[in-house]
């Protein structure tokens, strides 16, 4: 969620919170004769309140399940999430009176530090990526289709390169395009000889581009080189063929953008492969511990 | 000295003797001499134009041989030297002029110009192609139009004129410009031409052939028996069809037999052919649920589960939603709504727009008793339509059976009286376009009213800015009726998208009607004036909003877009799966579209200005309301085109269980899956579209355009009187 001007109102309320909190704080320990405790009445609200926040960040995944039902809009949960569950570690803080304590605790510490951290991470993410993506990858698709889109570009590639070799190969298709089948109209006069370093290149340098999208290092895969590789073949064929290059290297630039996207939906959303589980089992280990520490 | 009646004279060295006033041509054809010709066939006046025939009688100079009447002691030569080099010379000329090789010599090898070019030794001419083309005419859907392969030898002039009686074709133009024109120089297919084939018959190079119908094909069966030509030419629908044509076209009709209870066509499938009905009846019908789509549930609680069901207008009654009681299907005949089946006997022909438009059919056909039909692809659907003793036929049982239905089917005119009716009837008149021709322009003088009876009508009007399409009427909708009423100019153009048929009530009439059925007159006023406001307020949204990209997405026609920020939009898909949950797992919203500035058009409705989604639709379900929506009304059949058509994917198809008919066992009842379209219904069972309630990030919003872009397009908001 991008943080701009309408969190002001969330912003206020958390400085207020927090300042207040560490008023209290700082109250309860100068009072306290023997230091902080999470035992402690005060020590006791803290932890209250700051797993009541923990619990409702945790609910926003619930929440997400039910789109549908009318318990709010899912930006006023969202911020909450981010708020509430980023003042959740001072309150904790507070809580243990800045120490870890036992295994458990220390536990519990170390995974609502790695959490909030992991959060602040994907905020910032979500908050930068968005308009990065918008701009670098101009040709976006659903992330889901970027597999298919990838496939309808290399069969089109295919069938231009076919178009003007119709030769057979490996690149013989048994359909070719109506577009294909006009290029070859207009370039019948284009003989295989004018055209072989293409049908080089094609082979060589771009079909493997698009087959493996996960290769690295390709020569393509760099706007640069590419373009300079682009221009060089134009040189090389006569100018019937062109446009046909030029089509190419559209393809080439569109796979890099493809390329780019799948990168960048994967750091958008990877976090949250540690994000989620490890706020999970905080949440878990919280109410055991919660459980224990009440109860004994 | 010759016998009394006859002349004598030496062709090439030989003594020959014919009858007086035969040609010279003819004289050496009759001793077994050829002669090569061009424009002259033995069954039309000799016009001697091509000069190919050229032959040497001892004169100043060459004569050409299909003119010049053979004369006592003439001594001709056919093959000197002088002659020879003539001949060649003007071949030359001609291929120099023709596209090489020619669609004919393509096909079939056998271009007459291009096979005497090859005996000349002609290979490539020496002067030059001239440097733009005449053009192509594509417009038949059986004969197809090359005009830079005609030589201008008018045999099909003559075939048109002198055999068949017609007078469509002539010559049109002057010098280099010259060439055949159909009518007025209308479009092959815009023209009077009845498809007889003689023209292209008689054409010896390429610029009139055969077209073959690609891309259609018959339903696979072992039951269909190829019809011979001469069967066909027997047939009194294929009489004044030349033969020649239909031995061309062999193989695009078959015959075929079905059993009482066999299913012959289905509603939603995709076909290319049309039947006609030889022996037998057949029950056609609409076997969808009458009922659109509504989401139940929802606004009652915070955890109310969404449904869709399915729900006919006397349970909820859309708002704008029709009254109409007939469905118009591709058949001649028209469907109750409340018991859409009606029955077709012998000599009735179904399946026209599918066949000549590729449309989906509009209704299921079942053999009621044991069948015979014929089953045409588009070219002989399209010659039998021209025919003028079929036509007739078709107009004939039209009048007497559908144009009751048709007239009272549409809701302002279902006060209409038999009699009425009745006086109507050979009174109107029933007219055929062609897919691009223009039935009425802007500003011309209003003398007609029209009903649609087939194909799909634009309407549209010009605008500085450009044309603006108004609305798209299929069958059972009317138009013509604001300039009559007003005794005024038309105040759109109305044209012909497709394979158009039209019922056409001259203004005399229409006036009759008015004065003689006031209440009729007052609901056509009042339709009158709804659709001059609505032209009024889409001008002005046009004037209020010039910027081209803007407009060019499409974005100024929407009421409410569904905009997805993409600088805060985290491409999580929450919209997406909400918008599914809130619609039984069928999402109305994609989450992909057009791009304006930073902002995602995402795939939801937005109400376009040319709404592409409304043609073609088989049954006439899909319309607009006032308010620009799109509503689908009751008798969708799901066949899916409005959701292919949409440039912008917002229309889906909601699967429901019903029960009906089981297609395998007539008579017995199953559940069966029935699809029927839908598009964004703005979540109307709350107050927030679900999409936008479930995005957690603030980035998808429902805006009005015009408001929301006004800042940064620099506009005032666009204030309109309706919005």
């Amino acid at each position: 969620m991008r943080i701009d001007s309408t969190h002001r109102k969330w912003l206020i309320f958390s400085l207020v919170f927090l300042g207040a909190s560490t008023a209290a704080y700082v109250f309860y320990v100068m009072r306290a004769p023997h230091g902080p405790s999470g035992s402690s009445l005060f020590g006791l609200i803290f932890g209250c309140v700051g797993f009541a926040f923990m619990i409702f960040a945790g609910l926003l995944g619930a929440r997400k399940k039910v789109p549908v039902w009318r318990l709010g809009r899912a930006q006023a949960w969202m911020r909450g999430h981010l708020w509430l569950g980023l003042l959740s570690l001072p309150l904790i803080l507070f809580h243990g009176g800045f120490r870890f304590g036992g295994v458990t605790t220390s536990v519990l510490m170390i995974l609502l530090i790695v959490v909030v951290i992991s959060g602040v991470f994907g905020a910032v993410l979500q908050h930068y990526m968005p308009p990065a993506m918008t701009s670098h990858v101009p040709l976006e698709t659903i992330f889901d289709q970027i597999n298919r889109v990838r496939g309808q570009l290399l069969e089109e590639a295919d069938e231009f390169v076919e178009g003007i070799t119709a030769s057979g190969g490996p690149l013989a298709t048994a359909a070719v395009s109506r577009a294909a089948a006009i290029a070859t109209e207009e370039l019948a006069a284009v003989s295989e000889t004018d055209v072989a370093p293409l049908r080089k290149f094609y082979e060589r340098e771009m079909r493997p581009f698009l087959e493996k999208p996960d290769s690295r290092g390709h020569a393509l895969a760099d706007a640069a080189k590419s373009h300079a590789m682009f221009i060089g073949l134009q040189t090389l064929l006569p100018p019937e063929v062109h446009e046909t290059v030029k089509d190419l290297a559209d393809i080439c630039e569109e796979e890099r953008q493809l390329r780019r996207q799948a990168q960048m939906h994967r750091w958008l959303h990877g976090w949250l492969i540690l994000h989620i589980p490890l706020s999970l089992a905080l949440l878990l280990l919280g109410a055991v511990h919660a459980v224990m520490a009440l109860r004994f | 000295m010759s016998a009394l009646g006859t002349v004598e004279l030496t062709i090439d060295g030989k003594k020959v003797s014919v009858p007086a006033g035969t040609s010279v041509f003819d004289a050496a054809r009759l001793n077994n001499i050829a002669i090569p010709t061009l424009c002259h066939q033995q069954n039309e006046t000799p016009v001697g134009v091509c000069r190919v025939c050229v032959v040497d009688v001892g004169g100043r100079v060459l004569t050409a041989s299909c003119i010049r009447p053979a004369e006592n002691n003439m001594v001709v030569s056919t093959t000197s030297d002088k002659v020879k080099a003539a001949r060649s010379t003007l071949v030359e000329l001609l291929m120099s002029d023709h596209p090489s090789p020619c669609t004919r010599q393509q096909n079939t090898g056998d271009c007459e110009l291009e096979k005497l070019a090859h005996q000349h030794g002609i290979k490539k001419p020496r002067y030059p192609h001239r440097s733009t083309g005449r053009g192509k005419d594509d417009s038949s859907p059986s004969i197809a139009v090359d005009f830079d392969a005609c030589i201008l030898c008018d045999r099909c002039i003559r075939g048109c004129s002198e055999i068949r009686h017609n007078f469509v074709l002539g010559r049109m133009g002057k010098g280099g410009q010259a060439g055949i024109a159909f009518d007025n120089n209308l479009p092959m297919g815009n023209s009077s031409c009845v498809s007889c084939g003689e023209c292209m018959v008689s054409c010896p190079t390429g610029a009139l052939t055969n077209k073959v119908v690609t891309g259609t094909a018959f339903a696979a069966g072992s039951d269909a028996q190829s019809v011979k030509p001469e069967e066909l030419e027997n047939l009194p629908v294929f009489q004044g069809v030349s033969g020649t044509f239909l031995s061309l076209n062999k193989g695009a009709v078959v015959r075929r037999h079905f059993n009482r209870g066999d299913v012959i066509c289905r509603e939603g499938e995709y076909g290319s052919t049309a039947f006609y009905i030889l022996e037998g009846k057949a029950t056609v019908s609409i076997s969808s649920p009458m009922a659109h789509v509504k989401t139940h549930g929802g606004a009652r609680g915070f955890f109310t589960k969404l449904t869709s069901g399915l729900a006919k207008r006397r349970d909820d009654k859309r708002s704008e939603e029709t009254d109409q009681k007939y469905i118009h299907i591709d058949a001649p005949i028209d469907l109750a709504y409340e018991n859409p089946v009606a029955h077709l006997g012998p000599g009735d022909l179904f399946g026209e727009m599918t066949c000549m438009s590729l449309y989906p059919r509009s209704a299921t056909v079942r053999a009621e008793t044991d069948c015979t039909m014929l089953e045409m692809l588009r070219n002989v659907l399209d010659i039998m339509q021209r025919n003028k003793n079929f036509r007739a036929m078709l107009d004939k049982s039209y009048r007497q059976r559908a144009l009751d239905n048709h007239l009272r089917g549409v809701p302002e005119f279902s006060s209409l009286t038999d009699d009425f009716i009745a006086s109507l009837r050979d009174k109107v008149e029933l007219i055929r376009c062609a897919p691009g021709q223009v039935i009425c322009r802007q500003g011309d003088a209003a003398d007609s009213f029209y009903l649609v009876r087939i194909g799909f009508v634009k309407v549209s009007q010009k605008h500085p800015g450009g044309e603006m399409v108004l609305a798209y009427l299929s069958r059972g909708d009317y138009f013509g009726e604001i300039g009559l009423l007003r005794g005024d100019v038309r105040t759109a153009t109305c044209t012909a998208l497709d394979h158009v048929e039209l019922v056409k009530i001259s203004g005399e009439d229409f006036n009759r009607m008015m004065n003689q059925f006031p209440q009729i007159r007052k609901k056509m006023e009042a339709v009158e004036e709804e659709r001059l406001q609505q032209n009024r307020e889409r001008l002005s949204v046009v004037q209020s909003i010039p910027l081209e990209s803007f407009l060019a997405q499409g974005l100024m026609e929407a009421q409410s877009l569904l905009l997805l920020d993409l600088d805060k939009c985290t491409r999580c898909d929450a919209c997406v799966r909400a918008c599914a949950d809130a619609h039984d797992g069928v999402t109305r919203l994609v989450r992909e579209g057009l791009r304006f500035d930073h902002y995602l058009v995402a795939t939801s409705c937005r109400q376009c200005r040319d709404p592409l989604c409304m043609v073609g639709c088989p049954v006439g379900s899909i319309r607009r309301r006032n308010s620009l929506e799109v509503i689908i009304e009751d008798w969708c059949i799901g066949c899916g085109l409005c959701a292919q058509n949409c440039p912008y994917g917002n229309i889906n198809l909601h699967p429901f269980e019903v029960i009906g008919q089981d297609p395998d066992h007539p008579g017995q009842k199953k559940a069966v899956m029935k699809r029927k379209a839908t598009s964004c219904d703005l979540c109307t069972e709350h107050a927030e579209p679900s999409c936008v309630y479930a995005c957690p990030h603030d980035a998808a919003h429902r805006v009005d355009p015009s408001k929301h872009f006004a800042e940064l397009l620099g506009i005032a908001p666009v204030q309109t009187a309706k919005r």
